[in-house]
């Protein structure tokens, strides 16, 4: 059997980290470097990378199949999380809480990171708009849990922990 | 302070008025014979159950979870004469778990069978908490 990228154990789990200075910075490795402002999102539940590339699809009558190009990608990472105070609300450093980067439509650095990070381990990373944030209660589950959306702009950098 | 004293004490006040007493010891069974079934007409409550089991799980280990505490009871009573005020009775019973804080979930559901000429109500009242 292929090989698999588990992330069942504490050395591999799954890592968000968001950077929302609002004074922004040059490209996502500086924001990461910036570790005073780097948050992790902790709780996570699932976790979706997308990473479509548009299409343009024609018939043509000299081709029994249709012709594609590619248009340029749409690109986000959903998540389902479990909110807690810090990262909702109080945020860290010059990175507010996950609610008020919502609110205020700041400009977001993440970078993912696939199963740990220890050397070599891989990541993707870029800066998207936090969307999608729908908290939800009820009396069965009386935990506050929520999606959320990072609507991605621009492309994927993919790297490794060095 | 386990659910169970805080039942107890709820009902040594509901009960207080009517025919039927609570006990503070717990339904142990001695010669074959329950203490329920051996002191009729006296509410007997175990001791609390308690299971801690997953609410949300999360790919960190900062899963929640919940605690079901569950508490039993019992009443046996004459099933050829049952006492008059045994509806008020099985009502201060049931109503007790409104008596314990800081649960979402507080339920508790009653059951009766009989053997010779006990009827027994078995109540089994179910907690959850984070």
């Amino acid at each position: 059997m292929a090989d698999f990228i588990a992330v069942n154990s504490e050395a591999n789990f799954v890592r968000l980290d968001i950077n929302a200075n609002p004074a922004g910075y040059a490209n996502a490795n500086v924001a990461f470097a910036a570790t005073a402002d780097t948050m992790t999102v902790p709780a996570l539940q699932e976790v979706t990378v997308n990473a479509t590339p548009g299409t343009f699809n024609w018939s043509q009558l000299d081709e029994l199949s249709e012709k594609v190009v590619t248009t340029p990608s749409t690109n986000s990472i959903s998540v389902t999380l479990v909110l807690d105070p810090v990262t909702f609300f109080a945020g860290k450093g010059n990175t507010d809480g996950i609610f008020d980067i919502v609110n205020s439509k700041t400009e977001t650095f993440f970078r993912l990171y696939w199963a740990g990070d220890s050397s070599t381990d891989r990541w993707i990373q870029g800066k998207g708009y936090l969307s999608a944030l729908a908290p939800t209660v009820s009396p069965g589950a009386p935990v506050w849990t929520s999606p959320l959306e990072i609507l991605v702009t621009g492309s994927y950098e993919t790297g490794a922990v060095t | 302070m386990a659910i169970r004293d805080t039942l107890l004490a709820n009902l040594a006040v509901a009960l207080a008025p009517h025919s039927v007493s609570v006990s503070s010891e717990l339904p142990f069974t001695a010669a074959g014979v329950a203490l329920y079934d051996k002191n009729m007409k006296k509410v007997y409550l175990d001791a609390d159950r308690n299971d801690t089991t997953e609410l949300f799980p999360t790919l960190d280990y900062n899963d929640v979870f919940q605690q079901e505490i569950t508490v039993l009871g019992y009443l046996s009573v004459d099933a050829k004469n049952q006492p008059t005020d045994i509806e008020q009775v099985l009502g201060h019973v049931r109503n007790s778990r409104l008596s314990v804080a800081n649960c979402y979930l507080r339920e508790c559901s009653v059951t009766n069978d009989y053997a010779e000429d006990r009827n027994t109500y078995t109540f089994e009242f179910r907690f959850l908490t984070i």
